[in-house]
């Protein structure tokens, strides 16, 4: 059954008890019943009973981050996160966005699901001349936005050395314990070649055979998480298709995870689908979720590194791991764990959000940035693409001195044995 | 819009800004309810002020137009103390919230009124201190809220109220001037009639609130037992025992049920009542108690034990009392969350004749309460889509206040009175007795325009109220009930 | 009807005033003493309907706090009214008349082994005094006052009118907590009848252990050694000049624990004493007693300016942030106005002040007793609704209340 159809046993759920409202960015930012998942249910409530979907709701349902914070604090298990998803989806079929927004959202979704696009936007200096880009997205003001992130970026990510061309097929080291697919992903491929090598590194090392398809494309969790739901339905079926045969495909950014663990709501009603899509949701894994399960076989290296694990919503809200990487960090000798003070907070990345909503995503980024500032980490750990761009960039407008990475980068620099430089320069 | 309030726009506009008046009506609607939802009214204006002198500026301006006004801390309310009027302003605290001191030496903060609970605790925590009162809505409901419902909480058995934790506030009276009451100062203790009022009185903008030393050890235990009967023969042992313990909570099948569905709280399967005993204070004190208690429990025949060994095991105990209210959504379309007191010598006999309401009438009642100190919260579960279920709910809601009456209790032991419950205040006091507490209503607020409707089921006439009064009674507007 | 008459039709107990039962010098007209709550209202409603003005009297232990009524026309002694209503013992509750001494109250409630956690700094005060006039001792630090102790309270208006508010249950929020707003009013809101309390139990052992300090500085380190301590003492005093001392409450082994604990913390002499230490819940000597509100950052400063003083003056002072002031009858009115502004001065720095609660006649010309009264029109507000005519205890409180 679709959420269209038990809609109002969705909107049923909610007892306006408000225990999602502190974990709400928007509602921490501006304190308005309207911007909080408690509000915009009784927005969707309104809309449900009548009330036409006009401009102001549109507004507090766009300033939604998705992030699911309040899917983990609701008591009564509210599924917001269908909720938003249905009511998006509605928006971008009935609602008619001026033209400005619709270039925006237009060359976002026609730039990010397309990796050799992005690969366009690679270095710093390069964004605003490669003649790789269409019209729309050069015009629309998308990459201004962008740059400044991809900037910060370049200058934060970890000094492991130039990422190598990923092979379609990485053979385990020493005996075999399985063989799992691996998904690259847009933004993870493109910006961060180095974390896909890191994990493929990593689950070779521990026993594992990779397969990365090299014709893998968009797995459709930008599209999804934006009402652009038949995007959505293409994206995930061409992935299904290329996964189908692997036991267990393991993703590295919490985005992508959450929206395959989702392809099974996301093609229900497709009779012809629903059960290749329910097989390839039961088959994803986190990286970290599936190398717990597997267990540590390879030997740890010391790794005296002080660093800030932050939680990416689409992995601790969506699809609750949270436990895992701390326990694989934790795992390595002489690194500290530190934790960031308002862990369940997104730090405003949320897919496309810090493109769509500037300016409420930089606060927000600024409010995590001091946080894991005054962690005194010298390494921020993230596991997903977006929260890294997102918090670098923020870290940088404060001027602070940390270096980012993905939890498989800090394990593949234990397993090789690399040291801590390896992670964090010499600049401490 | 009321003409009245039509002509306060614009002054409120220039007061805030546009962006901090809400008067777009799809927004206001967001508003319509508390934690209560059902009653509901859809506030003429909502505005967001930042500071106290843009509260004190708002009543003034609300006075002087003769519309009345709501405040509204976080709008998790249980009463509907918060309910907005139609013809009126709803004044949101929920940006004010700074920690604007935390003064450790003299075992105090000072704190805006949008501030939440819990996040007072959590400055403050790294000296060593907390804020005692913990309402399970801790984590989102602010400290202003606090101050107008005297919110208790699980640990209120020990350590009290809102009301003896809060050592000043600053408020804006009705007139619209802003006053320090003071809990030692020279003079009437008007803030002890303030905290609690259900913001009736003003509205605070600072509150100054006392923090309390962390215990050196916490202790918890869970106890299952086969029946409610059992459960209360324990609680009934540790009080007579001599001892204070920090919380002494009960639930019953259902409700562990519910808490069971929401949280997997994993509690002892079977059990007909489980009761969470916690003790705080010295090392020495809680041992030798806890001892005591393990044992008491044991006699009256708890038939498993579970003592947490760690703040994660501990807080996995409290998971499933903390969330159990709104965990009842997950097995009953819609439910009431009752709130009563009894002296706790009467709980085995009220919960017997709630048991026989509920066999009566068909109605399911899933019982939660403070043991310790005999606050009820049943929990009255219907279904909204069945014709005259939400009726009969609400007659068996009202016999267990009746019950709380004839036992000599209260009929709020923390939730207030708000909307919800004034037309039962005439079953628990007299009239001298409301006429004289509006005293104090009319000694504060003679207009009549803070919040106004709540609490007493009618209003008290303040005599030769000065200056000219402008449009209808307030008290002439009702709230749409459904 | 002459008001004596009046008085006798509903009272069995009414006389003519004696000069020595002045309040503060004004010698009352007429004493009725009422022997129920009944009789109490029937004497406040023949009281309104003459007119008269009205100060209710306990054991007359405050009567000489605060300023001198404006008129005494009827003093309302409630020595008959001395029943203990209910000791409902499960549940940690009772129900007292207003006229019943503290002490007996005490000794009916340790039969079952529980206690009202209120001192008795002065002996013989009643219920209804110990609420009017807000009086707590040591255990305030853990137990707060009455207005933290009275759950339901019964008052005769002045209209002759009864009123209740609270109830029998320690968890209630039901309507407005009159029970605080009477405390330490002064009798100037109502005549108080009948209050209901919450109890504890009477702890199993109790110690208190005292430590030596000299000067300001280590008055100040001992107090906060001991306030962010995890001992949870039932009292924290300082007694001037020069002591430090905290009781602890419990079971024998945690108390005997806990005292080993504050020794060691508190260093010096520190011992432990089953017995309290000298001047331990007892109003500090002098003729003028003045009452502060001294939050423990401010020990420091008001000790420094007590012990600068060029008297012998007496002090305590609980680590609730309340302490008391003993000025000797040697001090000039002057000094003593001196003194007074000194301390506001000091106190006013941390949002405490000071309040005179009583001194000699020439010295109350001198001063303003109250200090600096924030909210007084609200105040005289709420007085004006429950008192329109000012007869209630006239000019005993602030702002001539």
């Amino acid at each position: 059954m679709s959420a269209q159809d038990d809609l109002p046993k969705l909107l049923g759920d909610c007892v306006h008890c408000g225990f999602c409202l502190p974990t709400c960015p928007t509602y921490v930012l501006w304190g308005e019943e309207m911007d909080s998942p408690r509000g915009r249910i009784h927005l969707m409530q309104q809309h449900a009973e009548g009330a036409p979907l006009n401009a102001p709701m549109v507004q507090h349902f766009d300033q939604c981050l998705g992030c699911m914070a309040c899917v983990t604090a609701c008591p009564s298990g509210v599924q917001y996160d269908r909720l938003i998803e249905t009511t998006r989806a509605e928006v971008e079929r009935e609602h008619p966005r001026s033209l400005k927004e619709r270039a925006i959202r237009e060359a976002i979704f026609r730039l990010f699901p397309y990796r050799r696009r992005l690969r366009a936007l690679r270095g710093p200096l390069r964004a605003y001349q490669k003649s790789g880009l269409d019209r729309l997205v050069r015009r629309s003001g998308v990459l201004e936005r962008i740059s400044p992130s991809v900037a910060a970026m370049e200058r934060l990510a970890p000094p492991l050395g130039k990422a190598p061309r990923l092979p379609e097929f990485v053979a385990a080291r020493g005996k075999r314990r399985a063989t799992v697919g691996m998904l690259t992903g847009c933004v993870q491929g493109e910006f961060f070649p180095g974390v896909n090598a890191a994990t493929a590194r990593v689950l070779a090392l521990e026993g594992c055979d990779v397969v990365i398809p090299g014709n893998q494309g968009c797995c459709g969790a930008l599209s999804l998480h934006s009402g652009r739901e038949d995007e959505a339905r293409a994206f995930a079926r061409r992935t299904v298709e290329t996964f189908e045969s692997a036991d267990v495909i393991v993703v590295n950014s919490a985005g992508c995870g959450s929206a395959m663990k989702e392809y099974r709501a996301l093609l229900a009603d497709d009779p012809a689908w629903a059960a290749r899509a329910e097989a390839l949701s039961a088959k994803t894994r986190d990286l970290a979720e599936f190398l717990v399960e597997l267990g540590p076989r390879a030997e740890r290296r010391p790794l005296p590194v002080t660093l800030a694990y932050h939680d990416a919503c689409h992995l601790s809200h969506a699809q609750g791991v949270r436990a895992q990487p701390r326990a694989l960090l934790g795992g390595i000798p002489e690194l500290t764990v530190m934790e960031i003070a308002e862990p369940d907070l997104c730090c405003g990345s949320a897919g496309t959000y810090n493109l769509l909503q500037p300016e409420a995503a930089s606060a927000l980024g600024d409010r995590k940035a001091v946080n894991v500032d005054a962690t005194g980490a010298e390494l921020l750990v993230a596991a997903n693409p977006g929260c890294s761009m997102q918090i670098a960039t923020a870290l940088q407008r404060r001027g602070a001195h940390i270096a980012v990475a993905h939890t498989a980068q800090v394990l593949d620099a234990s397993l090789r044995g690399l040291g801590r430089d390896a992670l964090v320069g010499r600049t401490s | 819009m009321e003409p009245l309030l039509k002509a306060l726009g614009p002054r409120l506009d220039a007061l805030l800004g546009p962006d901090r008046v809400i008067t777009d009506p799809v927004r206001l609607r967001t508003y319509e309810c508390d934690g209560l939802t059902n009653h509901r009214s859809t506030p003429g204006i909502v505005v967001l002020p930042d500071t106290a002198e843009e509260i004190a500026a708002i009543v003034r301006a609300c006075a002087d137009a003769g519309v009345p006004y709501v405040a509204r801390g976080s709008g998790t309310g249980l009463s509907g103390g918060a309910l907005p009027r139609a013809d009126g302003v709803l004044i949101v605290t929920s940006r004010m919230r700074r920690i604007l001191e935390i003064d450790v030496p003299g075992q105090r903060a000072v704190v805006e009124p949008g501030v939440i609970n819990l996040d007072v605790t959590r400055a403050v925590r790294p000296y060593g201190y907390y804020f005692a009162p913990d309402p399970s809505s801790q984590q989102i409901c602010s400290v202003g809220g606090n101050v107008a419902e005297n919110s208790g909480g699980a640990h209120c058995l020990k350590y009290g109220f809102t009301a003896h934790h809060v050592l000043a506030c600053e408020v804006v009276t009705p007139d619209g001037e802003l006053v320090e009451l003071a809990a030692d100062g020279p003079g009437y203790d008007l803030l002890g009639v303030f905290v609690g009022a259900e913001g009736t009185l003003g509205i605070t903008t600072k509150i100054t609130v006392r923090l309390t030393r962390v215990p050196e050890t916490v202790q918890t235990l869970l106890a299952a037992f086969d029946s409610i009967e059992a459960g209360g023969t324990a609680v009934s042992a540790i009080i007579g025992a001599g001892m204070v313990p920090a919380a002494i909570e009960m639930m019953d099948a259902l409700s562990i049920e519910a808490a069971e569905a929401a949280v997997r709280c994993e509690y002892p399967p079977g059990a007909g009542a489980v009761l969470i005993v916690e003790l705080d204070g010295p090392d020495a004190e809680v041992a030798a108690q806890f001892a005591e208690v393990e044992r008491l429990c044991r006699d009256a025949g708890a038939f498993e034990i579970r003592i947490a060994a760690d703040d994660a095991e501990r807080a996995l105990i409290w998971t499933g009392r903390k969330s159990a209210f709104a965990a009842v959504g997950r097995i009953s379309p819609a439910y009431i969350v009752q709130d009563g007191v009894i002296p706790r010598t009467a709980l085995p006999k009220v919960l017997a004749r709630i048991d026989a309401l509920s066999a009566e009438s068909g109605v399911r009642v899933a019982n939660v309460f403070h043991a310790g100190d005999g606050n009820l919260h049943p929990l009255v579960l219907f279904d909204d889509a069945e014709p005259g279920a939400a009726e009969r709910a609400e007659e068996v809601s009202g016999a267990i206040l009746d019950l709380c009456i004839e036992h000599g209790g209260s009929i709020t032991g923390e939730h207030g009175v708000g909307v919800d419950k004034s037309r039962y205040m005439p079953r628990m006091f007299t009239d001298t007795d409301l006429d004289t507490m509006q005293m104090v209503r009319c000694g504060f607020d003679p207009a009549g325009l803070c919040n106004p409707g709540k609490v007493f089921p009618t209003p008290r006439l303040c005599g030769e109220v000065p200056g000219v009064r402008k449009g209808p009674h307030p008290y002439e507007g009702k709230a749409d009930i459904f | 009807m002459r008001p004596l008459e009046a008085l006798a039709k509903v009272c069995d107990d009414v006389r003519a005033g004696e000069p020595e039962e002045g309040v503060l010098g004004v010698q009352p007209a007429l004493v009725a003493a009422p022997s129920s709550v009944a009789e109490a209202a029937e004497v406040m409603r023949v009281a309104a309907e003459q007119g008269l003005s009205v100060v209710p009297r306990g054991a007359e232990t405050r009567l000489d706090w605060g300023t001198p009524p404006r008129g005494c026309d009827l003093l309302v002694d409630t020595h008959r009214l001395d029943r203990l209503v209910e000791h409902a013992s499960g549940d940690l509750v009772a129900t007292a008349e207003a006229g019943l001494p503290l002490e007996t109250l005490a000794g009916l409630l340790a039969e079952k082994g529980q206690r009202l956690s209120l001192d008795v700094p002065l002996p013989g005060s009643t219920v209804g005094g110990t609420i009017a006039s807000g009086a707590a001792g040591p255990l305030r630090t853990l137990f707060g006052t009455p207005r933290n102790l009275v759950i339901g309270l019964t008052v005769v208006r002045a209209d002759g009118k009864i009123a209740r508010s609270g109830g029998k249950v320690v968890k209630n929020v039901a309507g407005y907590d009159l029970g605080r707003l009477f405390s330490g009013s002064y009798g100037t809101l109502g005549l108080i009848v009948e209050a209901t309390f919450r109890l504890h139990p009477v702890p199993a052992a109790a110690a208190w252990v005292t430590r030596r300090v000299s000067g300001p500085e280590e008055a100040h380190e001992a107090v906060q050694a001991v306030l962010h301590s995890p001992t949870a003492p039932s009292a924290l005093e300082y007694i001037g000049p020069g002591t430090v001392a905290a009781l602890l409450e419990g079971v024998p082994d945690g108390v005997a624990a806990r005292a080993g604990q504050l020794v060691k913390l508190l260093g010096g002499d520190a011992r432990v004493t089953e017995e309290a230490p000298d001047g331990w819940g007892l109003y500090p000597d002098g003729t003028t007693l003045i009452d502060v509100t001294a939050p423990p950052p401010s020990l420091r400063e008001l000790i420094g300016l007590v012990d600068g003083l060029q008297h012998d003056v007496a002090m305590t002072w609980s680590g609730s942030g309340h302490g008391q002031i003993g000025l000797p009858s040697g001090m000039a009115a002057e000094e003593v106005a001196a003194t007074l502004g000194a301390l506001r001065d000091v106190l006013g720095r941390h949002k405490g002040g000071a309040v005179v609660r009583y001194a000699p006649q020439d010295v109350r010309s001198e001063i303003d007793p109250w200090g600096p009264v924030p909210a007084l029109s609200l105040m005289r507000r709420v007085k004006d609704q429950f008192d329109p005519d000012h007869r209630l205890s006239p000019g005993r409180f602030v702002g001539g209340i």
